[in-house]
């Protein structure tokens, strides 16, 4: 038993191995810096935020570092989210931005919403808060996002996938990632969705790359037949289908890539045409 | 099918049929609707009649969900200031700015600010909780919401914190709430039990699973809420989903509601629900919550599993000797084994300060666990690292 016991201890010394105490968080000057919190995880985020850790487990949360700096009554809050990988960190940061904050250049990309600047960058979503309407607290809070984008180490660029959405029409700061249960469905996973308006047309478009060609046509077989349509082409195909929940649906793919588009009425194939077409040519 | 162009959209002639076969509800909603035998409960002294089944809202990607939801009869539908940086409550607010106010009850939650023990601080101010909330009714586009709940109560002195529950009053006479609640997923026990004897609370939002080590204590709290005219709403229904960290054998969730429903103390439920697939289970249950012999078996057996989380229940802490920090201990184990980060667990294991084999004086260890973990085992396993270099950690 005692071997067992510590076969298990050396193995998990040697395969662990994401240590948690690899983020040092940064001094600010004349702040007191506490970091008497316990890194979250998986299992205790419930414990930090709630009902909202939700969104996060569902998009690959590892852990979670929290501090506070303090000078007199003037708190600022730090949180360094660690998800599984850049799309991931994308996915809960764009989760909770809004088109109306200030957009900054930060980490892959960060915004201001008055007392919170929250960014992202590699597999990290950075989120700082301070109910302070002091300019030098405000001040001190940006210093302080500088610095923990310049500690944090990974990609800043946004995932390269997003590049592939048309830009005619498409509203800007408003893609998402979803990483579970597309449109609603539990087949349909894994896609960046955009949003456009074109004239008086709302509509959503989402774009999912898959591990081959192979998987994509699966997929997509998979979605025509829940509306009762048999019968595709396997390399490529482009479908208009009425989804029970979700209305109208345009489907396309080719090769490892699909493209769903939702909010057109039946009747604009033209327009999907004309955006299907663009990603996927 | 009618082929549109060689390169353009097939149209399938099937049109509708995909509707039909998936959703019934959609094509007849209303009366399909009034034909189903919804088991409603009321909410305590509210009167709201509410389906046993609510909408715990987490997402924001899909407001079709919710109105599919509504088109089967759940009525609640309940956010929080803090979801998805507010991106839930405006969903709900766009979706359901077109619907009757009455055809509805919104829930939303707002968090006072408090220190790690639950205590108010010096962030807890009336000032900073009505600006948080007028966000939340802006959002929504609501003129009032019908529960607001003081989001995460886990310390019975804040129940009496008068600048916060004065402030919460003040909406209910003002007409921006209808009812006044709190959520609750810590010490809940004896929150609720606080909560039973002010006569301030319209509804509790609490954490009520088959996993709860504290059921009794739990149970006995709600039943005197009750009786004292409080509506409850139970969360973290499914104790997270899955009965390992590898997320290897889920729960069976049909199975964790309607257990959670066979108390009627519980009046309603709130899972999260990202899909389709999911809201239909769950309809089923609006009309049948009585478990199958098979949904009680997985329960039962549900239940009985030990997992690697430590409720926090203390039931240890009394009955060993030494006073070792067992909760604490079980929590360096689950670092260790659930997460792979034993330099999580030594630095706690430092923090706590205790040795590499603390249970060395003890032949027969006399702790019960209320999880069934065999706790001697587990300490005498976890505090061996605190022997081993943190360079070898890190």
């Amino acid at each position: 038993m005692k071997n067992k016991i510590l076969a298990g201890i050396i193995f998990v010394i040697l395969s662990g191995i994401l240590s948690a105490q690899d983020i040092v968080v940064p001094d600010l000057n004349g702040f007191k810096k506490i970091t008497k919190y316990p890194v979250y995880i998986p299992e205790n985020l419930w414990d930090f935020i709630n009902g909202a850790a939700d969104a996060y487990l569902a998009l690959g949360f590892v852990d979670l570092h929290v501090a506070e700096y303090k000078k007199g009554k003037e708190v600022i809050k730090l949180e360094i989210y660690r998800h599984s990988d850049h799309t991931m960190a994308f996915g809960i940061y764009a989760s909770e931005r809004s088109p109306s904050y200030r957009f900054l250049n930060l980490g892959s990309q960060g915004y201001d919403a008055g007392g919170v600047i929250n960014f992202f960058k590699g597999s990290f979503y950075v989120k700082i808060k301070t109910y302070s309407k002091k300019e030098k607290t405000l001040l001190a809070a940006e210093s302080l996002a500088l610095r923990v984008s310049d500690m944090l180490a990974g990609e800043t660029d946004m995932p390269v996938l997003l590049s592939q959405f048309p830009g005619d029409g498409k509203k800007l700061n408003e893609e998402t990632y979803i990483n579970e249960s597309v449109l609603g469905h539990q087949f349909l996973n894994k896609a960046f969705r955009a949003v456009y308006e074109v004239g008086t047309d709302n509509f959503s478009i989402y774009l999912m790359k898959f591990g081959s060609a192979q998987e994509a046509y699966k997929t997509a077989e998979t979605y025509l037949k829940s509306t009762g349509i048999d019968g595709t082409e396997s390399e490529t195909g482009k479908f208009v289908l009425n989804d029970g929940y979700n209305g109208t649906v345009f489907l396309a793919w080719k090769e490892d890539r699909m493209v769903i588009i939702s909010g057109l009425a039946g009747d604009q194939a033209e327009i999907a045409d004309k955006y299907t077409s663009d990603i996927l040519k | 099918m009618k082929r549109i162009t060689r390169r353009g959209f097939l149209r399938t002639g099937l049109t509708g049929a995909g509707m039909i076969a998936l959703s019934p509800a959609i094509v007849s909603a209303a009366s399909s609707f009034q034909e189903k035998n919804i088991i409603y409960r009321t909410l305590g002294r509210t009167g709201i009649k509410v389906p046993v089944i609510s909408f715990g809202v987490m997402r924001s990607d899909n407001p079709n969900l919710c109105k599919a939801a509504h088109e089967k009869g759940i009525r609640l539908f309940d956010t929080a200031n803090g979801y998805l940086g507010g991106n839930s409550e405006t969903m709900l607010g766009n979706l359901f700015k077109d619907y009757p106010r009455n055809s509805f009850v919104l829930a939303t939650k707002v968090k006072p600010g408090t220190d790690r023990e639950g205590k108010p601080n010096d962030q807890t101010t009336p000032e900073r909780f009505l600006e948080t909330f007028n966000i939340s009714l802006s959002r929504l586009k609501m003129d009032y919401v019908d529960i607001l709940y003081v989001h995460d109560v886990s310390n019975p002195e804040f129940l009496e914190y008068k600048p916060i529950i004065n402030t919460v009053k003040q909406l209910k006479k003002d007409g921006k709430i209808k009812f006044m609640g709190f959520s609750t997923h810590r010490n809940e026990p004896v929150v609720i039990e606080a909560a039973a004897s002010t006569g301030d609370w319209d509804v509790i939002l609490t954490s009520y699973n088959f996993q709860q080590a504290y059921r009794k204590e739990l149970d006995a709290a709600v039943k005197k809420a009750v009786a004292s005219g409080i509506g409850i709403v139970a969360m973290k229904t499914l104790a997270g989903g899955f009965l390992d960290k590898e997320r290897t054998k889920p729960v069976n969730a049909s199975a964790a509601l309607k257990w959670v429903l066979s108390n009627p103390d519980i009046h309603t439920t709130i899972p999260g629900m990202t899909s389709f697939d999911q809201l239909d289970l769950n309809a089923k249950i609006l009309e049948d919550i009585s478990l199958t012999e098979q949904e009680s078996k997985d329960i039962i057996a549900a239940g009985a599993e030990p997992g690697l989380f430590c409720s926090g229940c203390r039931q240890c802490t009394a009955s060993c000797p030494y006073n070792l920090p067992i909760p604490d201990l079980m929590r360096a184990y689950m670092y260790t084994y659930g997460y792979s980060s034993p330099a999580m667990a030594q630095t706690l294991l430092t923090e706590l300060g205790t040795t590499d084999n603390p249970c060395s004086n003890c032949d027969v260890c006399k702790v019960q666990c209320s999880r069934n973990f065999l706790v001697k085992e587990r300490i005498t396993d976890v505090s061996r690292l605190v022997m081993v270099p943190t360079d070898f950690l890190t």
